[in-house]
């Protein structure tokens, strides 16, 4: 591969344009023929012949004999090492599928919204059938798949992987989910929560890379929290260590989903954020909040911040505990950057312990909405590679 | 062109019983029932239930941006079946409506009177709160409302590109701009995020997926306002509706009013703004989503009243007292 950075209009640079074009083609879609490569980079058949001869070389790509309405064609797809894992995320409203071969490269990925209190059944059938058609999107057979990483947006005890505090995924309550997803996908599975393995995400391959104490702070349908100490998760007794939703933020606040008054998450979740936005905006989604917020819209805007304040006390009580080099913020709220984090800063920095040597970081999440299916793909690569078919595998590059 | 649709005088003089006057057709026994705690037979039960139409545009509660489409008392019967009965309905820009119910209940005739294939024996279409006639699907086009049917009506042995612009190419001195129109095509495909490789592929080769983004896409290049999806998701695969799911919450992210219509209630929880419920061609429930469980909608498709049904009730007798 190229070690320089070609000149810019220069017939190199112009070939490594085109070599991204192809993988970004074969990313999105699976994967594809030399034809279809074409029309979907924009580029001549010549070209992509020739570029896809060069990436097969370097083992960027594999390509297999295929027959297309009658024509013979060559099939063109992301190499993949070593075998395949699967991280999948339940989140509140959103599925996030990602499949990545053993040394970590993202080969396909699938995403789709859920309905409010999604049901565990209903959940984990379409995740195993969505799980088989990218296995199948990519030419891969099932035996190919070793393990399976699962995040949920709830406390998980991750001894068993089940939810030992009922009524925060109503739906999942009671389920097994290990031993029920595994018997789905004949294959293990690992559960841990979201947040957990968005931290984890995060202190890899994002905004926490290097931080031996890093805490992460979903903010969007609810608030949690995932703390990794040393490059490990840290979960507590039994999982629901870093639930500062349950903080009391409001002394005489409202009566929480949890049965305490005044939480949090009930001042920062998706309904309570809309729902003061009714009288003015009508009836808007956590999306278009976002979306406002980011267009300029005043109404909007400052819910942000308000819930940014609230953030803010939850973040300064957990930094005074775990004193984390970095918090990082992500969840729906997260995207609207600054405009939630500066009250979130403003506020945690008038009641933490200030602490010269390590002053409290604050910064907005780097791999956004993907950082928990990121995490629970390196929770399922972690796994794997404890069992002993495979130590092979080397993390050297 | 559309102004002959639009035109109200012409409306009133074609459509008497359905003018923009409100005919105050409302039923006394039914008025004095009005009770704080209606009994639940009574709510359900009711299949004489009267014109609700008051043939105005409601005033929907401030917030809300007005309506871009509202149907108000619209009957449509087929010999003795009447397939709707006194349906108002309303349609918002930016929003996902669904509507659910049993097979029979009215929600394809429903769509169809939207899209100009049934016009209504009674009762108001109304654009922009405007009395409009929708006679023909030519004129729903032309009106903004693009209607993707259960059936597609794509031809198999084109191309995507052929099956967006058959019957409307783009020509210059007579051929066909084939570059131009392929441009277009992945233009819409790229704005409505769907996942197509080649243009040129024949529809035949495609996924029911796929087949469903190029029947919207095609829908689209008339820049509708509203989409109107028949059943898009039943029979498709999981990742085929993962897509189409994706395709609906973008559609509604670019402003269109999105109408929904399905059996499916995992799909419409996913996505749907406000909830219809219908029922034996009657509207038995109203929502927003967020306010009903997945219960409330299985009690309201089946007949059992809840406070669903109650509410949505409560409300229709009060736009007729009111």
């Amino acid at each position: 591969m190229t070690t320089e950075r070609p000149t810019l209009g220069s017939q190199s640079s112009l070939r490594e344009a085109n070599r991204g074009r192809i993988l970004d083609a074969i990313k999105r879609f699976g994967a594809l023929t030399q034809v279809e490569i074409a029309d979907a980079a924009g580029l001549s058949t010549a070209t992509v012949s020739n570029i896809v001869k060069e990436l097969t070389a370097n083992g960027v790509v594999t390509t297999s004999p295929v027959s297309r309405s009658g024509r013979r064609a060559l099939q063109v797809s992301l190499a993949r090492r070593l075998g395949l894992v699967a991280g999948v995320h339940f989140a509140s409203r959103t599925l996030r599928i990602e499949l990545s071969d053993l040394v970590g490269t993202v080969i396909a990925q699938q995403h789709m919204p859920l309905p409010a209190d999604h049901r565990a059944d209903t959940g984990m059938d379409r995740a195993a059938l969505l799980i088989a058609d990218l296995l199948e999107s990519i030419g891969a057979s099932h035996e190919e798949l070793r393990g399976v990483g699962l995040g949920i947006a709830a406390p998980v005890d991750h001894r068993d992987g089940s939810l030992p505090v009922h009524g925060i995924q109503r739906g999942w309550d009671e389920v097994q989910i290990a031993p029920s997803m595994a018997r789905r996908l004949d294959t293990p599975v690992f559960v841990d929560n979201d947040a957990n393995l968005a931290a984890l995400a995060e202190r890899r391959f994002g905004a926490a890379q290097g931080a031996d104490v890093a805490a992460y702070v979903y903010v969007g349908h609810g608030v949690g929290a995932g703390l990794v100490i040393d490059g490990q998760i840290f979960r507590g007794a039994a999982g629901t260590a870093g639930e500062i939703g349950h903080i009391r933020v409001v002394d005489s606040g409202a009566i929480c989903h949890c049965g305490n008054r005044g939480c949090l998450e009930t001042v920062v979740n998706a309904n309570a954020l809309v729902e003061s936005l009714r009288a003015t905006h009508g009836n808007l989604s956590l999306r278009d909040v976002v979306n406002q917020c980011l267009a300029g819209d005043a109404g909007c805007s400052r819910v942000v911040a308000d819930a940014g304040l609230f953030v803010g006390v939850a973040v300064a009580a957990l930094a005074n505990v775990i004193n984390p080099r970095v918090v990082v913020i992500g969840g729906e709220l997260a995207r609207c950057g600054d405009l939630l984090l500066d009250p979130i800063r403003n506020e945690a920095g008038r009641a933490v312990l200030r602490n010269p040597a390590s002053p409290l970081r604050i910064v907005q999440a780097a791999l956004g909405d993907l950082a928990p299916v990121r995490g629970a793909t390196a929770l399922a690569l972690d796994s794997v590679s404890l069992t002993a078919d495979i130590t092979e595998v080397s993390y050297a590059n | 062109m559309p102004t002959d649709h639009r035109n109200p005088a012409r409306d009133a003089s074609q459509n008497p019983a359905s003018s923009a006057v409100p005919s105050r057709a409302s039923n006394p026994a039914r008025d004095t029932s009005q009770n704080p705690a209606p009994s639940a037979t009574q709510v359900v039960d009711d299949s004489d239930r009267a014109a609700s139409s008051t043939g105005q545009v409601t005033k929907p509660s401030s917030p809300l941006p007005p309506p871009i489409l509202s149907l108000r008392g619209v009957c449509k019967k087929f010999g003795s079946v009447r397939a709707l009965d006194h349906v108002d309905f309303d349609i918002r820009a930016h929003e996902v409506v669904a509507v659910v119910g049993d097979n029979a209940a009215g929600k394809s005739v429903l769509a169809k009177t939207i899209a100009g294939v049934h016009p209504p024996d009674s009762g108001t279409i109304y654009l922009d709160g405007r009395p409009t006639l929708i006679p023909t699907p030519a004129a729903a086009h032309e009106l903004g409302v693009a209607t993707v049917f259960q059936d597609l009506a794509l031809c198999d042995n084109l191309d995507i590109v052929a099956n967006l612009f058959l019957g409307r190419e783009a020509r210059a001195y007579g051929v066909m701009k084939e570059a131009a129109m392929e441009d277009i095509a992945r233009s819409v495909f790229g704005r409505i995020g769907a996942r197509l490789p080649s243009v040129r592929t024949k529809v035949a080769a495609l996924s029911g997926g796929q087949r469903q983004s190029t029947a919207v896409a095609r829908a689209l290049l008339g820049s509708p306002r509203i989409v109107v999806l028949d059943e898009p998701t039943s029979s498709l695969s999981v990742t085929q509706t993962a897509e189409v799911l994706n395709l609906i919450e973008h559609l509604r992210d670019l402003g269109y009013g999105v109408m929904l219509i399905s059996h499916i209630l995992a799909d419409v929880q996913a996505v749907a703004d406000r909830l219809v419920v219908m029922r034996h061609g009657r509207i038995n429930g109203e929502a927003p989503m967020a306010d009903v469980s997945y219960e409330d909608i299985i009690a309201a498709i089946t007949g059992v009243p809840n406070d669903l049904t109650r509410a949505t009730q409560r409300r229709a007798d009060a736009a007729r007292a009111g």
